[in-house]
């Protein structure tokens, strides 16, 4: 690790904390996060989400931004790590890098744009001016500060610990997290996997739907690997493609009996969860699409196009099957990257960023474009309901306790060499094993840094 | 339900929706006051079936090559972004087809909703299609009173008058660069 912490803004996660019930100690925590049942306390008190947003959206590796977002020199993104609003730049030798959003001076933001190219960002407040490094380049009438005023000293606070891994940028405030790769783990392959559908093996991220709903952000991530949820809380869609489109058609899958389909979820460590639906289909991804404007006539675009290869260019334009959560903010599903992010205790935003795939015809990216708005707008508000509806429940104070046993104590599950661990899709193991991870992130002593400019490090995993 | 048409999305159609939303837009300068009846009353009709969530009817009333097309970046390309929803008629019968089967929990209870309609203009196009554009409110009661969503929507109609028909609608939302609450019935 090469970054180092010049500027000593070193922070105790949670010293200051004031509460009710001591949230942050380890032995409240684990009683609220047993092996059965969670406490409804880690979805609505705020104590433990001002803990959360720096003990796991900061103490640990956070997704940022796809590389594909800022793909030249000068190029910027708007992002966040959890509550903290972020630039993410590449500078003009090509160097990535995570600014805060912050004005060294008197805090104010300095960049307004989602996105653009730019080699400075100037304060509109009193003009300091930063690089895309994060230097400060500029004061107005400098004469005025005192003598050991020096500019190397008021740059934009920075991200010490940024990471890659096939494109897909991670940052961590936590100089004692492990490696990226490390953190990763058996996530790593299937993020290839993920990728490698696009024929020069690359996504691109295209643009993104913004939703937010009034729910903390851990009912999305309960949501993520919870292969028991589609057969009830989208059963409209599942009676929709039966009655208008017949035949196994999107979410058939889940019908009925989705665990004699041979479908499963896996915990994969580290929080990370994966749902395989492929084994329950049983026809190409392309016949089970669901028709979505623009099918016939691009299909045959690509049919003249391709030829023979046209039933394998057109595999690639329906989302992936799986279900890849990296924790604790990133829901790769579909063709999406989904952030997870925490506003309050009680609201979350969802970012559903599009990717087309690198090196196919245009024809299948504008299918991918048709298709990534079809489940989100025709399933997913009956998810945010629930999870709405959820959040209402979890205010009673008196009902304490949310069930995730199924599963627990079958002899279903299977251990592989590198710790995953499989079993039927409806089981809630994978749930389990996030909460794990959250309770393990949750009970230790982070110490988060911010760095200066030079003092960043960036690691390349894949 | 019977079998469904193929759909008409093309690579000429999505130039035509680009076009009418591309930015520098020439101002048309004002629109024409004699169109002005006809497609406010057509605007009005709309507005009181969606109310009434009379959608069928309403689905009536479009093209069979019609779009039906929320954008999220207004001034985009539908081929190279995508959309909250960017709907042929095919997908639409699907949209109306999943509140129908009883199960669309965001739908349970229904929004009540009272729609403000205003800014009309109109111009003619070629063909006998007219082009009208005005501001909507929709103000949404489920549960608790909801925040209205605001747009500026673009309608290509085919016909005017009693049998009116609309070939395109589409709804800018003020706020689609923001976060947007889930919608679950028709803007």
């Amino acid at each position: 690790m090469s970054a180092a912490n010049k500027s000593g803004n070193n922070i105790a996660a949670g010293a200051d904390m004031t509460s009710v019930f001591d949230m942050t100690t380890a032995t409240d925590l684990q009683a609220l996060v047993q092996p059965h049942r969670v406490h409804r306390s880690i979805y609505t008190e705020t104590e433990v989400f001002n803990a959360e947003m720096s003990k796991v959206f900061g103490g640990t590796w956070v997704y940022l931004a796809h590389e594909s977002q800022v793909p030249e020199p000068n190029d910027f993104l708007a992002s966040r790590m959890g509550l903290r609003s972020l630039i993410i730049t590449r500078d003009s030798d090509g160097g990535l890098h995570a600014l805060f959003n912050r004005c060294a001076h008197r805090a104010s933001s300095v960049c307004q744009a989602e996105c653009g190219s730019a080699r400075r960002f100037q304060c509109s407040y009193h003009g300091w001016t930063y690089s895309n490094r994060g230097d400060l380049v500029n004061v107005p009438y400098p004469e005025g500060y005192p003598a050991d005023f020096h500019k190397a000293d008021h740059g934009l606070a920075q991200v010490p610990r940024l990471g890659t891994y096939r494109g897909l940028i991670f940052g961590t405030l936590n100089l004692d997290a492990p490696s990226l790769a490390e953190w990763l783990g058996p996530a790593g392959p299937l993020i290839d996997g993920f990728v490698d559908r696009s024929p020069s093996g690359s996504i691109e991220v295209r643009n993104c739907q913004r939703m937010i709903y009034r729910g903390n952000w851990k009912l999305a991530w309960d949501n993520a690997a919870d292969g028991l949820h589609p057969t009830f809380a989208h059963r409209s869609f599942v009676i929709l493609n039966e009655r208008q489109h017949g035949g196994a058609r999107s979410l058939s899958q889940f019908k009925s009996s989705p665990d004699d389909t041979g479908m499963y979820g896996a915990d994969l460590g580290n929080g990370h969860m994966f749902v395989d639906q492929r084994p329950g289909l049983h026809q190409s991804f392309w016949d089970t699409q669901r028709p979505v404007p623009g099918r016939e006539w691009y299909a045959e675009q690509i049919t003249e196009s391709s030829g023979d290869d046209a039933g394998d260019v057109l595999e690639v334009a329906p989302g992936s099957m799986i279900n890849l959560s990296i924790f604790p903010n990133l829901l790769i599903k579909g063709n999406h990257l989904e952030t997870v992010d925490p506003v309050t205790v009680g609201e979350t935003r969802l970012h559903t960023w599009v990717a087309a795939a690198a090196g196919a015809p245009d024809e299948v990216n504008v299918l991918r474009m048709r298709i990534a708005e079809d489940f989100p707008s025709l399933g997913n508000p009956d998810d945010l309901e629930l999870f709405e509806r959820c959040q209402e429940g979890l205010g009673i104070a008196e009902v304490e306790w949310v069930d995730m046993s199924k599963g627990l104590g079958h002899e279903t599950e299977e251990v592989s060499a590198d710790g995953v661990v499989r079993a039927p899709v409806t089981h809630e193991g994978p749930m389990r094993g996030y909460l794990r991870a959250w309770l393990e992130l949750m009970s230790s002593d982070v110490k988060l840094t911010t760095a200066a400019a030079g003092e960043v490090s960036c690691e390349v995993a894949a | 339900m019977g079998p469904q048409a193929a759909s008409p999305v093309d690579d000429r159609l999505y130039q035509r929706l680009v076009d009418l939303l591309s930015p520098p837009q020439p101002d048309p300068g004002p629109g024409h006051p004699e169109l002005r009846p006809a497609v406010e009353q057509a605007l009005h009709h709309e507005a009181r079936l969606l109310d009434d969530r009379c959608y069928r009817h309403w689905l009536e009333r479009f093209t069979d090559d019609c779009v039906y097309w929320i954008p999220l970046d207004p001034g985009g390309d539908p081929r190279t972004q995508v959309s909250y929803l960017l709907d042929d008629h095919r997908r639409m019968e699907d949209r109306i087809g999943l509140l129908e089967t009883g199960w669309a929990h965001a739908q349970e209870p229904p929004s009540r909703t009272c729609r403000i309609v205003s800014n009309t203009e109109a111009w003619p196009l070629e063909d006998g299609e007219t082009l009208a554009r005005c501001s909507t409110v929709v103000w949404e009661h489920r549960k608790d009173r909801l925040p209205p969503f605001a747009s500026r929507n673009d309608y290509v109609f085919a016909s005017l008058g009693e049998e009116w028909s609309i070939r395109f609608k589409i709804v800018r939302l003020v706020d689609s660069r923001g976060d947007v609450r889930k919608f679950s019935f028709v803007l």
